[in-house]
């Protein structure tokens, strides 16, 4: 493929992807991801982001769908999309007693378009001790170590899955900064999956809500934070029918809600004649909860 | 695919090397307390053998089971293999160790023939003989991890297909007991193994899901 149709196909391509367990659907799946964008798929424990990107990596052969990553498709059996995939899952899959130097030069071996300089690059940058064995490292250097592995090969899709669990606030900051340098150039389309989207946010172009296998939202970062509010006032209205509002309290004379879109909320409110109208704004955290909380509530597609 | 074999041979081999070692040392013991203590009658050749050939197979046991989810997404994120060549790694590993370990026998055969100044080439069919066993029951170890995993991933006719052919290739070991010395006890043993290992790679490259 050349170069300039790389640049027009999408970096991956999910088309009603489907994979059923006993208890758990996932999908199907539509989502297509843009060379150079960087895409979190956000949702609690169980909703599918595992298994989404285990088969988007070819490691778990979906029921119905598939997913083409620039244009080659994923399947088992075929390798050529291999090539543009880097990978770090829950499984580091590295020798445990070799030391980080064997293992990466393991993968040198086999790994089409290795590059030992980037990889040692990077294994300097982040202070990788090259010369001890994987079972004995931190959680935080397999961590690097599994970046470094799937990305010293160039390849143009970065599929992460939740990179930063477990990992301390300091080491999670140096992961963050490590990934934050490697997605700057603007080449690599990243799909980041985790539960903690203060992590993500500020790398994040986009946000893909999943819950019980399915997409509840997929929406811009920006838009995101403008959109959703905190708004408290006061009316005599019980009976409220607001556009926009994912939950609503009342304590004693006060409304307390929450609008998914706040300029609709407020044009209302001023209709209405609400009194001491207070307007804060959300963490995306927040704003996440709320989302996968009232998924159902939440059109597919915002902004 | 070779090149994917040699890394997790080189990765298992040092369990291998303190296997053979032990298996060194209980061989020159064997010989040596035969020799001195009972008028230089040495041990038959044949238990000499067993030593070197059960430490490859202890070692073939480790290496199916040691981390086996490592292995596979190690392997299939490694490069360009495909399931068909991960299979091929999977059930040539225990084949591997099978023959280090009988490799191995020979110079522990010669060492012991050197002790005890006794040599029986008589004894090789039964040699074989636990060789061939011992190979056929390790492969039976990839053979019933593919089957498992093929009833968790809900592929029943594979699962039943595997788990018929595994206890079909028990009844057939424990039949050709009978056979011990015979050709055809060794014809039918390595039947069993090859059969297995046919079987096993075929379940793997269906496998629908690589990380369990």
């Amino acid at each position: 493929m050349n170069d300039q149709k790389r640049e027009t196909t999408p970096a991956a391509h999910l088309s009603g992807l489907t994979k059923q367990f006993p208890g758990f659907k996932l999908g199907p799946l539509d989502l297509v991801l843009e060379p150079g964008t960087v895409v979190a798929l956000v949702g609690p424990n169980g909703a599918g982001k595992t298994t989404t990107l285990n088969c988007m990596a070819g490691l778990m052969v979906p029921d119905e769908g598939g997913t083409e990553v620039y244009g080659a498709q994923v399947h088992s059996s075929r390798t050529e999309y291999r090539r543009d995939v880097g990978y770090v899952g829950e499984e580091g899959g590295f020798f445990q007693r070799w030391t980080v130097s064997r293992n990466l030069a393991f993968l040198a071996e086999l790994l089409p378009g290795w590059s030992r300089d980037r990889a040692q690059q990077l294994s300097e940058r982040i202070a990788l001790p090259m010369d001890k064995p994987v079972g004995k490292l931190s959680r935080g250097n397999k961590t690097k170590l599994a970046l470094v592995a799937a990305m010293a090969h160039r390849p143009r899709l970065l599929l992460l899955d939740e990179p930063t669990s477990g990992l301390d606030p300091v080491v999670r900051a140096e992961v963050l900064d490590l990934l934050w340098e490697i997605i700057e150039d603007g080449e690599h389309a990243v799909l980041y999956s985790t539960h903690v989207l203060s992590d993500i946010n500020r790398l994040a172009d986009e946000l893909v809500f999943l819950r019980d296998g399915q997409i509840v939202l997929r929406t811009g970062r920006d838009e995101l934070s403008e959109r959703w509010r905190r708004v408290s006032f006061r009316l005599s209205d019980d009976d409220l029918k607001l556009a926009g509002i994912v939950e609503h309290r009342r304590v004693r004379a006060e409304h307390q809600v929450i609008t998914r879109d706040s300029e609709e909320t407020l044009r209302q409110l001023t209709e209405l004649g609400a009194e001491a109208v207070e307007v804060s704004r959300m963490s995306v955290d927040e704003i996440a909860v709320q989302i996968l909380k009232e998924g159902h509530h939440v059109a597919r597609t915002e902004g | 695919m070779w090149r994917a074999l040699r890394a997790e041979l080189l990765y298992f081999l040092p369990w291998l090397l303190g296997g053979l070692g032990i298996a060194a040392f209980v061989v020159v013991l064997l010989s040596g307390l035969v020799r001195f203590l009972e008028d230089g009658e040495g041990p038959p050749s044949f238990v000499i053998t067993i030593f070197p050939i059960i430490a490859g197979m202890v070692v073939a046991f480790i290496a199916q089971s040691y981390r086996v989810e490592e292995r596979r997404a190690r392997l299939l994120m490694a490069g360009p293999l495909t399931p068909r060549q991960l299979a091929g790694v999977t059930v040539l590993l225990p084949v591997c160790f099978a023959s280090l370990g009988v490799l191995a026998a020979v110079p522990m055969v010669g060492l012991a023939t050197l002790i005890t100044g006794k040599f029986e080439p008589s004894t090789l069919p039964i040699v074989a003989g636990f060789a061939g066993q011992f190979w056929a029951y390790a492969q039976l170890g990839p053979l019933a991890q593919e089957s498992s995993a093929a009833r968790r991933q809900q592929r029943s006719t594979a699962a039943m297909t595997g788990w018929a052919v595994f206890v079909g290739a028990i009844l057939v070991l424990t039949a050709s007991q009978f056979l011990m010395n015979s050709i055809y006890g060794l014809l039918w043993v390595a039947m069993v193994a090859v059969a297995a290992m046919g079987v096993a790679a075929a379940l793997y490259q269906r496998r629908t899901d690589f990380t369990r």
